[in-house]
C-alpha cells in the first residue's frame, strides 16, 4: 500500500514539474518578452500542438515525419545493437588477456574524448557516402563509454568472487558469463543509459550535418525546419525525440534494471 | 509535502522573474542604443563572397561614414556564424541588425516576416555541379538514376539552383531531391574525389580547386541556370535599424558600397588582406577574387523568389521586387 502510494505521488511530482515547465514556457511565448517576433522564434503550446500533428499528417515535401522517424530508428537500433555486443566482447577478452585489456583500455580512453562529428570526413573517405556512416557514428557514441563502465564493473569485482568462481572450474568465457557480467551488472546498466543517450544524441547530430535524402531521419528534419525558419516544426521535433527517450528510458531500461539490478539487491 | 510544494512554487516564482528581468516588447538593442553607446552588431559567414566585409571590417568603414555624416561614433560589432538559418533567428530576436547570406535563405527569411529586408548586394560568384562519372554529363543522365549529389544544405542556394536548372530544362524542379546528401563544402569535395559520391553542386572557391582535378567533368546546366552576374550573397537589415535609425543604415549602405568599390579597384591588396582567412595562397585568392562579381546592385531576385513560390520552397508569393528590397536597393 505505502509502495503504491510512493509511486502515485512520484508521478505526481513529475506531472507537477511538466505542468509548470509548461505553464513557464506558454507564459514567455505569450507576454511577447522575446520582442515582435516572439510568436516567430518563441511559438506558444498552441502552435508547437498544430505543428506537431501537420509534422505527421503533411511532413515536409510531402514525406511525413514518421518515415523520417523510421529511418533513424533502423540506424539507431543498428548501431545500439553492434556497439553494446562490441563492447561486451572487448570487454571480455580484456578480463581474460592482460596485453589486450591494456592495449583497449588505452583506446577507451583516446576514442571517448573524440566528438564523432569531428570525424566524419575521414569517415565519409573510409565508408563512402552511406547510412552505415551514420551507424558508425552512433557505434562509436555507444562503444566507448559502454565500454569504460564494464572495464570498470568488471575491474571492481570482488577478488573473491573471481576465485570461488575458479573454484568451481569456470575459465574464459564461462568465467566472464557466470561471475564477471552478473557482479558489474549495475555498472552495465548505467553504461547501457549513457550509451544509449550518447547514441540518440550521436545520430541526431550526424543526421543534423550529414543528410541523405533519399533515407531522410529525424536531424534532416529539424534542419529542413531551421532552414526553412519553421520553428513550431522544429520544437515539436525536439518534443518528438523528448517523447522517444522517455519511453525508452520508462519503457524499456527501467524493466530491465528493475529485472537485473535491483532483484539482486545491488540498487535502491 | 506542503513543504516540498512550497519550496516548488517559490523556485517557479523566481524563475519567472528572471524571464522578467529579459527584454521587454519590441525593444531592440541593437542600433538603437541610447545616445553615446550606440551599437550595430552584424553577422555574417565565412568565405570568399564575404571579402567585401573584411575590407570594411579592417577599415572600419561604417563606423567612419558614421562620423562623418552626424559626428558621431558608433560601434560595430562582427560575428562570424555559420548558416543563414542561425542569422535569421538572431535578427527575428532582436539580437542582430544586420546579416550577409544566401539569396535563397534571406528570401525565406522575408517571406516568414523575420523581420528584414535585403538592403544591398554584396557577390555574385560561380557556381556547377563537378562529376567523377563518365556517363554522367548532363541532368538527364542523372534524371531518374541513383547516382548522389552533395550539395550544403536542402533549401541553401545550392539546392535550389539545381530545382532551377532541373526546371529550366523541362523537368520538376524536385525530381533529383531524393539523391541529394546534405554536407558542407569542403566534405562534399572529399566526398567527391574519393568517389564517395557521384556529383558535387559547390560554390567558389572550391568549385574552382575542382576544375583543376582531371580527373572531374562538368555537368553544364547548372551554372547557366544561375550565372555568376546573379546575387549569390546579399545583405538584410532589420525593420527596426531601417525605419527607426535612418542615419546609421545611410552610413552602413555607403560603407558597403564603398567597400565594394575598394575591393574592385585594389584586388590584389584585398587579396592579400583576406587569403589568410580563407586558406588560399595570395595569388589563388586574386585569381578567385577576379571570377567573382562584387556590386552593391542585385540581380535576379525577384524572378528566383517566384521560382521559389511556384516550386514550394517558399509559402507566400511577393508581387514586387520592393516587398523584398528597401527602397535605395538597385536592380532586379
Amino acid at each position: 500500500m505505502k509502495k503504491k502510494e510512493s509511486h502515485l505521488r512520484s508521478i505526481l511530482i513529475r506531472v507537477v514539474y511538466v505542468l509548470c515547465l509548461m505553464a513557464i514556457w506558454e507564459y514567455v511565448a505569450r507576454s511577447g518578452m522575446l520582442g515582435p517576433r516572439s510568436a516567430l522564434i518563441f511559438p506558444s503550446l498552441e502552435q508547437i500542438a498544430a505543428a506537431f500533428v501537420k509534422n505527421f499528417v503533411r511532413g515536409y515535401a510531402g514525406t511525413s515525419l514518421w518515415i523520417y522517424i523510421i529511418n533513424s530508428m533502423k540506424l539507431l537500433l543498428t548501431g545500439l545493437a553492434i556497439g553494446i555486443i562490441l563492447a561486451f566482447i572487448f570487454s571480455g577478452i580484456s578480463m581474460v588477456s592482460y596485453t589486450f585489456r591494456k592495449i583497449f583500455d588505452f583506446t577507451v580512453s583516446i576514442c571517448d574524448l573524440l566528438p564523432g562529428i569531428a570525424l566524419l570526413p575521414v569517415v565519409i573517405i573510409i565508408f563512402g557516402v552511406r547510412r552505415e556512416v551514420i551507424v558508425f557514428l552512433v557505434v562509436h557514441a555507444v562503444l566507448w563509454p559502454m565500454s569504460r563502465n564494464m572495464l570498470d564493473g568488471f575491474s571492481s569485482t570482488p577478488r573473491i568472487y573471481v576465485e570461488a568462481g575458479r573454484n568451481m572450474g569456470l575459465r574464459g568465457m564461462r568465467l566472464i558469463l557466470g561471475v564477471y557480467i552478473p557482479a558489474a551488472a549495475s555498472y552495465i546498466v548505467s553504461g547501457l543509459k549513457s550509451g544509449w543517450a550518447r547514441a540518440w544524441r550521436g545520430l541526431i547530430s550526424a543526421e543534423m550535418i550529414f543528410g541523405i535524402a533519399s533515407s531522410p531521419g529525424i536531424g534532416l528534419f529539424i534542419n529542413q525546419m531551421r532552414t526553412n525558419m519553421n520553428n513550431a516544426e522544429m520544437y515539436a521535433t525536439l518534443l518528438v525525440i523528448i517523447i522517444i527517450g522517455v519511453i525508452v528510458q520508462y519503457g524499456i531500461l527501467r524493466p530491465i534494471e528493475i529485472c537485473t539490478v535491483r532483484k539482486w539487491g545491488m540498487s535502491k | 509535502m506542503k513543504k516540498s510544494l512550497f519550496k516548488a512554487i517559490i523556485m517557479i516564482c523566481c524563475i519567472l522573474s528572471l524571464c522578467a528581468c529579459g527584454k521587454t516588447g519590441g525593444e531592440t538593442t541593437s542600433g538603437t542604443a541610447s545616445e553615446g553607446a550606440k551599437e550595430i552588431k552584424i553577422a555574417y559567414q565565412y568565405g570568399l563572397a564575404y571579402a567585401p566585409l573584411v575590407v570594411c571590417q579592417e577599415k572600419k568603414m561604417i563606423e567612419e561614414a558614421y562620423r562623418k555624416a552626424t559626428g558621431k561614433e558608433v560601434t560595430v560589432t562582427w560575428t562570424q556564424m555559420s548558416s543563414g538559418a542561425d542569422i535569421n533567428t538572431g535578427i527575428a530576436a532582436g539580437e542582430l541588425s544586420v546579416g550577409f547570406m544566401g539569396v535563397a535563405p534571406a528570401i525565406s527569411g522575408v517571406s516568414k516576416s523575420v523581420g528584414y529586408k535585403i538592403f544591398t548586394n554584396l557577390s555574385g560568384q560561380e557556381h556547377g555541379m563537378m562529376s567523377n562519372d563518365g556517363s554522367i554529363n548532363s541532368l538527364a543522365d542523372l534524371a531518374g538514376s541513383e547516382a548522389q549529389i552533395a550539395l550544403v544544405n536542402i533549401g541553401s542556394i545550392q539546392h535550389i539552383i539545381l530545382g532551377k536548372a532541373l526546371s529550366d530544362n523541362g523537368y520538376d524542379a524536385h525530381l533529383l531531391d531524393a539523391n541529394i546528401v546534405a554536407m558542407k563544402h569542403p566534405d562534399g569535395m572529399a566526398a567527391l574525389e574519393s568517389g564517395s559520391v557521384a556529383c558535387h553542386l559547390t560554390s567558389s572557391p572550391y568549385i574552382f580547386r575542382e576544375h583543376e582535378n582531371a580527373e572531374l567533368h562538368e555537368i553544364p546546366e547548372i551554372n547557366a541556370a544561375w550565372p555568376v552576374r546573379n546575387s549569390f550573397i546579399v545583405g538584410v537589415a532589420s525593420t527596426e535599424l531601417h525605419d527607426q535609425d535612418p542615419e546609421l543604415y545611410a552610413a552602413l549602405c555607403s560603407a558597403i558600397s564603398e567597400a565594394i568599390d575598394y575591393l574592385n579597384s585594389n584586388k590584389e591588396e584585398v587579396a592579400s588582406m583576406t587569403c589568410e582567412y580563407d586558406g588560399n595562397s595570395a595569388e589563388d585568392e586574386l585569381k578567385y577574387l577576379e571570377k567573382g562579381v562584387y556590386t552593391p546592385d542585385t540581380k535576379g531576385v525577384y524572378e528566383l523568389s517566384g521560382f521559389m513560390y511556384e516550386n514550394g520552397f517558399i509559402e507566400n508569393a511577393f508581387s514586387a521586387y520592393s516587398d523584398l528590397v528597401f527602397e535605395n536597393v538597385k536592380g532586379d
